[in-house]
């Protein structure tokens, strides 16, 4: 028998029997719609993870940190200068597998003001590599240069929303040349970075208007209820960032910030981007071997790498995708029994029909793909209404969700989860299929 | 060679630890273009040889040999590629499919055939013609009455261009006035060339076709397999009598 015809003929008693039709696909619409709108959460989630890591460096970028010195070592921990300008120069000199060395001295909750405008921010002092390794961009003018280092020139670099901030009644005006008082000194600004956002929030933005700016638009029309602005946020940070050379940050604010009124050389941050993320432990070695010189065999630094963080966003979103298949796996399962079930209703219904069809020169073979195919039909007729249900519970998704993860329907978690309806249909006619096939044709043509 | 032959044909059911022989030593040859009857009372093993006759079955022994093919032995999908091109059904109670249309019903045995689409509709405008429901086409069983149902049946019966066509008292749900209608036809396509075998209790129907064989526990009941003569009328119809059809 034709396949087609056989098509035409499920569809035909599908068709038969629309209301029955329904509640048996119901579960399969149920699964898909359930299926496809767990893959569309974890992967919009893990969309949003991986951009956020790429935004603040990316798994090249690793950090030399502060850690106890290990026992033995406790007790000549003073000798060691801890992280300094000369780990930074001595990784620049002598570890060829980091291409990149930023430090950064930082100053929090800083008076930052222009005119009578003040806000209060956090101040890096830093070196022109900041730049690349926190993976900023220039929107106007340019970042601080190795020159203003060594010349320890009082120049800042801001991001993109310091301006709106200290600027609010202009909020795309372009601050270059202004100049700023950061503790009462004054700073020029030579450069503004750009905006950062996650995809999902540019998406958003697309339609209406970013965060920020509608921030600075209620605050501007008087209206104070407003949510505080996450400060862990990473994009937050990006855009709230503001720059000065880290000769500068030295000269201003550390020569009598040591604990005994010293001058403080310490670095609050010593970040270093890895060449060739396949030699991420060798280089990890080199740095290792290179700054136990400068610590003086004090083992007082540790390493913080993305990787971690790169694992364990990973291990979260199977995790969340092995325990979201589960439960969307059980309801295509149920869907596929409540299948099975009516398939045996509808044939014990037809085993009149299928003694004819036996009698006029049906095969036990033409039989069995009727019945398989007009489940399999069910399946995909469930599929498709479970996809269209699907995409409207994610329209309404991400509507709710937070910017950064809203839901992202991929092309293959369509075709997985639609296969799986196709498939659940298909497995579960085999057993209605097998019994209506090996029917007696003799007692089918007796029945009823 | 006749086109049916069968020797020594024995059917036994397995009721419990019984053994019932429902065909017990049944020799018997058909000629291919006779028109005949298979007559008994019910329990007599009549339907028992029909479905073997129409490959429906298999006999326990014995040797079926039909159209050249020995289907004693068959397996099931030469059973149905039998059933399929040289055996036509004709039931009593039509067995017609009621969500298809009289045209699709018609068609279905081409489908399990293979026979293209357009070829299809084709054959089974002619079979429809032949009992004259072109009219009714499009109309679904549920639409028709008794013989126009029959007439359908008729239809898909012959439209494979069978070699036998197989009627299950085939008047047995028709009012004694549509029966002889469709008795008739039967007549028809047996003077065509067909070979027509009617399976019937009703000694009014059996007693006017030109060969009649009488069951009874199994068995060909003897001496009463006399050929009726040749020279009984086929044609025209009998009127309709008392108890006909009962």
């Amino acid at each position: 028998m034709n396949i087609w015809f056989a098509l035409l003929i499920g569809l035909k008693e599908i068709l038969a029997h629309k209301f029955r039709s329904f509640l048996t696909m119901l579960g399969i619409i149920l699964g898909v719609a359930s299926l496809l709108s767990m893959f569309a959460l974890t992967e919009g989630t893990a969309q949003g993870m991986r951009q956020t890591l790429a935004a603040s460096g990316g798994v090249e970028r690793a950090e030399v940190n502060n850690k106890d010195p290990s026992e033995e070592l406790q007790d000549l921990a003073f000798l060691s200068p801890g992280r300094t300008m000369i780990d930074v120069e001595a990784l620049r000199k002598g570890a060829p597998l980091v291409d990149l060395v930023s430090p950064e001295m930082d100053m929090g909750n800083v008076a930052i003001s222009h005119l009578n405008k003040t806000i209060r921010l956090q101040v890096d002092g830093a070196c022109p590599e900041f730049l690349e390794i926190g993976k900023f961009e220039v929107a106007a003018g340019r970042m601080i240069s190795q020159s203003d280092v060594d010349r320890v020139t009082r120049v800042v670099v801001i991001g993109s929303d310091v301006a709106g901030e200290l600027w609010p009644e202009s909020p795309d005006y372009v601050p270059l040349g202004e100049v700023i008082r950061i503790n009462g000194i004054p700073y020029q600004i030579v450069g503004v970075l750009g905006f950062s956002e996650s995809d999902s929030a540019k998406r958003k933005r697309a339609a209406g208007v970013s965060a920020s700016q509608d921030e600075r638009r209620a605050r501007r029309m008087g209206k104070t209820k407003k949510k505080p602005a996450n400060r862990y946020d990473t994009y937050w940070q990006k855009n709230h960032v503001i720059v000065i050379p880290i000769s500068t940050m030295f000269n201003d604010f550390r020569t009598g910030s040591g604990a005994d009124g010293s001058a403080n050389f310490k670095l609050d941050r010593l970040s270093f981007r890895v060449a060739d993320l396949t030699l991420f432990e060798e280089t990890l070695n080199q740095v290792r071997a290179v700054l136990d010189r400068t610590h003086r065999g004090i083992d007082d630094f540790g390493f913080d790498t993305r990787e971690e963080w790169f694992d364990n966003i990973e291990a979260s979103i199977r995790a969340t995708r092995t325990s979201g298949s589960l439960i969307a796996g059980i309801s295509l399962l149920v869907g596929g029994i409540g299948i099975t079930n009516i398939m045996l209703a509808s044939i014990t219904e037809r085993i009149r029909e299928i003694g004819v069809r036996r009698a006029i020169g049906a095969r036990q073979r033409d039989i069995f793909i009727q019945i398989v195919v007009e489940s399999g039909v069910i399946g995909f007729i469930g599929g498709i209404m479970g996809l269209l249900a699907a995409a409207g519970v994610l329209q309404l998704l991400v509507q709710l969700s937070p910017a950064e993860n809203a839901p992202v329907m991929t092309l293959s978690a369509v075709a997985i989860s639609f296969s799986f309806a196709v498939g659940i249909g298909v497995l579960s006619g085999l057993y209605p299929a097998w019994k209506a096939s090996t029917l007696d044709p003799i007692e089918a043509l007796r029945y009823g | 060679m006749a086109l049916v032959e069968l020797h020594d044909i024995r059917k036994t059911y397995r009721v419990g630890d019984q053994e019932i022989a429902a065909l017990d030593g049944i020799t018997l040859s058909i000629e291919a273009g006779e028109f005949l009857a298979i007559i008994g009372p019910s329990g007599s093993g009549k339907s028992t040889l029909m479905h073997l006759l129409g490959c429906l079955d298999t006999p326990t022994s014995g040797s079926l040999v039909i159209d050249g093919v020995d289907v004693s032995r068959a397996s099931n999908n030469e059973l149905a590629a039998m059933r399929n091109s040289k055996i036509g059904f004709v039931f009593q109670s039509f067995n017609l499919l009621p969500k298809f249309d009289v045209l699709r019903n018609v068609e279905l045995p081409m489908v399990y055939a293979g026979v293209p689409g357009k070829v299809r509709r084709e054959r089974a405008m002619a079979a429809i013609e032949r009992v004259d429901l072109m009219h009714r086409i499009h109309n679904t069983p549920l639409q028709l009455s008794g013989g126009q149902c029959q007439r359908v049946a008729i239809a898909r019966a012959i439209v494979n261009n069978p070699k036998i066509v197989f009627a299950d008292e085939p008047t047995g749900n028709l009012d004694s006035h549509t029966g002889e209608a469709i008795l008739a036809l039967f007549r028809e396509l047996a003077a065509s060339g067909r070979t027509v075998v009617i399976v019937t209790h009703d000694n009014n129907i059996a007693a006017r076709l030109p060969r009649r064989i009488e069951m009874r526990d199994g068995r060909i009941r003897v001496g009463v397999e006399a050929a009726v003569s040749d020279t009984t009328p086929l044609l025209p119809i009998m009127p309709p009598r008392e108890g006909a059809g009962a």
